[in-house]
């Protein structure tokens, strides 16, 4: 594993327990440039998570809770008529910032959803006519609590796609759970977190995973998966392009995380179903039969063929 | 007890397993081939056994089996002892000789002591061969299978019953085959030996063992769907005859009511004779022709026959000084005696006397046995040799009325040209004699041929001689001595229809006695005319057979008479000659005998090769997995990768692998599959070439270190085929 991203991970597992998965594939999302979703229940540590992280890389870290009232300005930030220069002064929004956490993303309107995804595609904020640049690195985790959906605004599937993972959470197991209990006794431990790499290595980091090599045949296995879900019986929208590139560039970093500087199937193969999971809408009758998007994508990957010959263009 | 000392006594219990599974290879070909010295072939593969226990030192055990087969060699084919000139000489000479005869391609002219030689590696190659399918394989499964096919094949298609043979090979090799297993999976897991593991492997598998065994033996069993494959693939094949004729198959049959039809040959074994010369056996007469085959005339009149004693019959004996034995092995529930000419007295095997009843039909002279076991029985009998001067009498025929009636009987509807055709045969004869052996020749002579296909049965208005003399000419005994009959009948001599068998293949010779095996096939018939002042005498009219009566020419006849003689019976083609030729004749049947035994032992062996290539060919495509991954390791282990080889070699790898039962699942990566073959071999091999390789084909490397990788693949390919 790389040494630096070793580190990071080995700090966030300071605080968090039994969670390296998830840190990992955070990590992943981080370096490839890409948002997270985070979908669980309330409390198994996803703010404490995403507070790790940034702390780990000496990011600026800020949080939105998105409530129903929440409007567009609050979150990008807002014009001010400022008297004394007799002039209107950009107040930057909570979005500006490296690592920001968009605490249960589904409660707030459409309206304010929207605002968000867009600095999440474009890593900018257009107000005003104006374009003000978001800081680098700029990464988005999103959580989302799956369980109510009463006075929610469900993310529309489209959207869903702006996100480069869905990461479930779960709950720890139970000597997880005692060992987070004896660390939560005396103090909060995420006060003594110390910042492992600085930004610039950090961004650093996200310039080698562009440069990881992928070969012909294995993006030739990444597009093979993305046609299966296309093609799948059960499914009603399979992946877009746009999930293509996105697990690409995911198992860049991921590769980049073993310290390896190419891209194995092994790799795809692991990342599929984080990065297309929320991309594939089941049909109805698939949904009733109890088929989930996970079970699609096992057998999807179960029946994939690996290239085990070098790449040779048909 | 410690596992070394016991290894090497179960080994030794395998050793004898094995030598009386060999020794049922042995015996078969041995008796078929009527070889002797079976104990000495024996103790050559006990000696190659022995040595193979005891791993000798292979120029040792070359020198011994070279020694001891150089021995067998000089001691059985020449009187030299071994070690001398002469010996070492002969031994030479026959290797030399036999060298050059193979050279020239005439391997049928090798001589018997150089075949014996090549038979004694044979049995060497075969001794090693099973040496390392047990010590080496560990699994003797195809050399057990190979054993009971070849026994199967011999018990069908031979005399050679196998019976006993096959459930103890079977038996034997099954508690060998679990023994063995246990063996290998100790060895194969390095397990620790305890007796309490073994015996509960062993234990239940020897119980299942015998349990089949006892089952096997008290289950019923259904008769042979075919009573003999041979003539029924033969006729299968389209060499028999079609199936609306009527097919007997030959052998010995009390109904002879109607005769004709084709018959299909039956190889089994009747009896084994010893006597001193090839002679036909006689079993009973006709006399009543009735225009379709023969029967009896019905009186039961029997008279008892004490063992011993001098049988009273119709026919004359030799003089006592000329008193032989011929002893009768009876091998087929036949319920008569079999007699030779000259018959004087039956002689039964001790403590057969009180069990076995014998009684002689007044009528026909059939000597019925009420006994159908196997048994032995010795014949005392003197040949007759009639005279010439008796033979040659042109008496008036001395036999009373009654008698003269019966024998020559003839049907009302016998068609007159059938009595026109034998007196325009005997015009111009003066003697009985000379009339009946023109009779006798007469078919040599004008075109009947020996056929025992396509003979038809004569239909309902038809006479079966007339038929076969006037419209088809060809038959078999039955026709050529049913038409002399009928015709010495027709020209007033009194004759009658024998049925016996013919003299036999010779077997094996031991000083004077010779050993004949009569089968069914040898069943014959043949002709007995009143001679006045001779007697009975015996004639032979079928094709291909020769007479069987010695006569002794006492009365000067000149010579161009005498030549007539001998050309008259050079007519016949197997002739035994009088006299002095008789030596000659005798020893030409004999190489007529041991040449037919090769072309026997061959048809056994094509019989072998043909199953051998059968089983070879599906043991090839069962066990394609295991040959195709002998030669794929074979392959992979003399590759060196580089560059160019690396794709290839791997996918070889890949195939080898599945072979072995480790099949890379679809959608599985290389390096989870690597894993998981590394678990089960407990090493890393595979995950390191699998990453050598997945830096070759996904990360588009040039610089992979090939040198470093030989070792690890080494140790792959040595430990995966292995």
């Amino acid at each position: 594993m790389h040494r630096k991203i070793e580190r990071i991970i080995g700090n966030i597992e300071k605080v968090i327990i039994g969670k390296r998965e998830v840190a990992e594939l955070s990590l992943v999302a981080l370096l490839a440039g890409g948002h997270v979703l985070l979908e669980d229940v309330p409390g198994v540590g996803k703010t404490m998570m995403v507070r790790a992280l940034a702390k780990s890389v000496s990011a600026e870290f800020k949080r939105i809770q998105f409530t129903p009232d929440l409007l567009p300005s609050d979150v990008l930030g807002v014009s001010i008529y400022n008297p004394k220069t007799l002039q209107f002064e950009f107040r930057p929004g909570p979005i500006v910032g490296n690592i920001i956490l968009a605490d249960e993303i589904n409660r707030t309107s459409p309206k304010t959803q929207s605002a968000l995804l867009e600095c999440m595609e474009e890593s900018s904020v257009s107000i005003d006519g104006e374009v003000i640049p978001l800081p680098m690195p700029f990464f988005v985790m999103a959580t989302q609590n799956p369980i109510e959906y009463e006075g929610t605004f469900p993310l529309p599937e489209a959207q869903l796609d702006r996100f480069l993972m869905k990461i479930r959470m779960g709950y720890p197991t139970e000597s997880e759970e005692i060992e987070i209990l004896r660390r939560a006794e005396k103090s909060v431990p995420i006060d003594h977190l110390e910042p492992v790499v600085t930004i610039n290595e950090l961004l650093e980091l996200q310039e080698e995973v562009r440069n990881v090599y992928v070969d012909d045949s294995v993006k030739g296995y990444i597009v093979q998966l993305a046609r299966a879900t296309r093609e799948d019986a059960g499914v009603y929208l399979g992946v877009s392009p746009r999930g293509t590139i996105a697990l690409m560039r995911a198992s860049q970093a991921y590769a980049k995380m073993q310290d390896r500087d190419f891209v194995k199937p092994d790799d795809v193969q692991y990342l599929a179903p984080f990065v297309f999971g929320h991309r594939i809408i089941l049909k109805p009758e698939a949904r009733y039969e109890g088929v989930t998007v996970d079970d699609v994508l096992d057998n999807i990957i179960a029946g994939s063929v690996i290239p085990i010959r070098r790449f040779v263009e048909r | 007890m410690k596992y070394e000392t016991f290894n090497k006594i179960e080994l030794a219990l395998y050793y004898i397993v094995i030598f009386f599974i060999l020794r049922e290879w042995l015996l078969p070909v041995m008796m078929l081939t009527g070889v002797g010295y079976v104990n000495l072939f024996l103790f050559f593969i006990v000696i190659c056994l022995f040595i193979s226990l005891f791993r000798i030192p292979f120029y040792l055990s070359w020198l011994v089996k070279i020694l001891y087969i150089s021995w067998f060699t000089i001691h059985v084919y020449s009187d030299a002892p071994f070690i001398s000139p002469e010996g070492i000489g002969f031994l030479w000479r026959e290797l030399l000789s036999n060298f050059a005869l193979i050279a020239h391609g005439e391997f049928f002219y090798t001589t018997n002591p150089f075949q014996t030689m090549l038979f004694f590696l044979l049995m060497w190659m075969l001794v090693y061969i099973v040496h390392y399918w047990l010590t080496i394989r560990m699994n003797i499964f195809y050399f057990l299978v190979l054993t009971v096919i070849f026994i199967g094949v011999l018990d069908t298609f031979t005399e050679y019953d196998g019976t006993v043979a096959i459930v103890e090979v079977v038996l034997l090799g099954l508690a060998m085959l679990v023994f063995l297993y246990i063996k290998k999976l100790i060895v194969q897991y390095g397990a620790s030996f305890r007796w309490q593991h073994y015996l509960k492997i062993a234990l239940p598998a020897i119980l299942l063992i015998g349990m089949a065994g006892l089952m096997a033996i008290f289950l019923p069993k259904a008769d042979p769907q075919w009573p003999d494959p041979v003539p029924y693939i033969k006729s299968a094949a389209g060499q028999g005859s079609l199936f609306w004729e009527k097919v007997n198959k030959v052998g010995y049959d009390e109904d002879d009511s109607v005769l004709g039809g084709s018959f299909v040959g039956d190889d089994t074994t009747v009896f084994i004779a010893q006597t001193t010369k090839k002679q036909y056996w006689r079993v009973e007469t006709k006399d009543i022709y009735t225009s379709k085959g023969w029967v009896s005339s019905d009186a039961n009149v029997t008279a008892e026959i004490a063992p011993g004693q001098t049988v009273y019959h119709s026919l004359p004996v030799g003089p006592d000084e000329q008193k032989e034995f011929a002893h009768i092995e009876l091998r087929y529930p036949y319920d008569f005696i079999i007699q030779p000419y000259g018959l004087m007295a039956i002689h039964l095997s001790e403590g057969m006397e009180n069990k076995i009843n014998l009684t002689m039909n007044v009528e026909t002279e059939k000597i019925s046995a009420n006994y159908t076991g196997n048994y032995m029985y010795h014949i005392e009998y003197s040949t007759p040799e009639y005279l010439y001067s008796d033979l040659m009498s042109t008496m008036e025929q001395p036999l009373d009325a009654g008698l003269r009636r019966k024998y020559l009987q003839l049907p009302e509807s016998l068609p007159r040209r059938v009595i026109d055709l034998a007196e325009e045969i005997v015009k111009g004869k003066e003697s009985d004699y000379e009339k009946a052996r023109a009779i006798e020749s007469y078919f040599g002579k004008n075109g009947f041929r020996y056929e025992t296909k396509g003979v038809p049965v004569p239909e309902e208005n038809q006479d079966y001689v007339d038929q076969f003399l006037f419209e088809t000419k060809f038959g078999y005994c039955d026709n050529f001595s049913t038409a002399m009959v009928v015709m010495l009948r027709a020209v007033g001599i009194p004759a009658r229809w024998v049925k016996g068998f013919a003299g036999g293949d010779l077997i094996d010779r031991e000083g004077e006695l010779d050993t004949y095996k009569i089968t069914n096939n040898h069943a014959h018939s043949w002709v007995e005319a009143y001679i006045p002042e001779a007697g009975w005498v015996p004639f032979e009219p079928t094709i291909g057979f020769s007479a069987n009566r010695s006569i002794q020419f006492d009365i000067e006849t000149d010579e161009s008479q005498e030549d007539m003689l001998i050309a008259d019976e050079n007519t016949e083609p197997e002739n035994k000659k009088n006299g002095t030729k008789e030596e000659t004749a005798r020893e030409n049947n004999e190489k007529l005998a041991s040449f037919q035994n090769l072309f026997k032992y061959l048809r056994y062996v094509l019989y072998l090769l043909f199953s051998g290539i059968a089983v070879a060919g599906i043991l090839l495509v069962v066990f394609r997995k295991r040959w195709m991954l002998k030669w794929y390791s074979r392959w992979l282990k003399n590759q060196n990768i580089n560059e160019t080889t690396f794709e290839a070699v791997y996918m070889r790898l890949l195939k080898m692998l599945e072979l072995k039962g480790f099949k890379r699942k679809k959608g599985q990566t290389l390096g989870a599959f690597a894993k998981e073959v590394d678990e089960i071999f407990h090493f890393p091999y595979m995950s390191q070439i699998t990453e050598a390789y997945e830096n070759y084909i996904y990360g588009n490397k040039t610089g992979i270190d090939y040198e470093k990788l030989k070792e690890c693949w080494e140790n792959l390919i040595n430990r995966t085929s292995s």
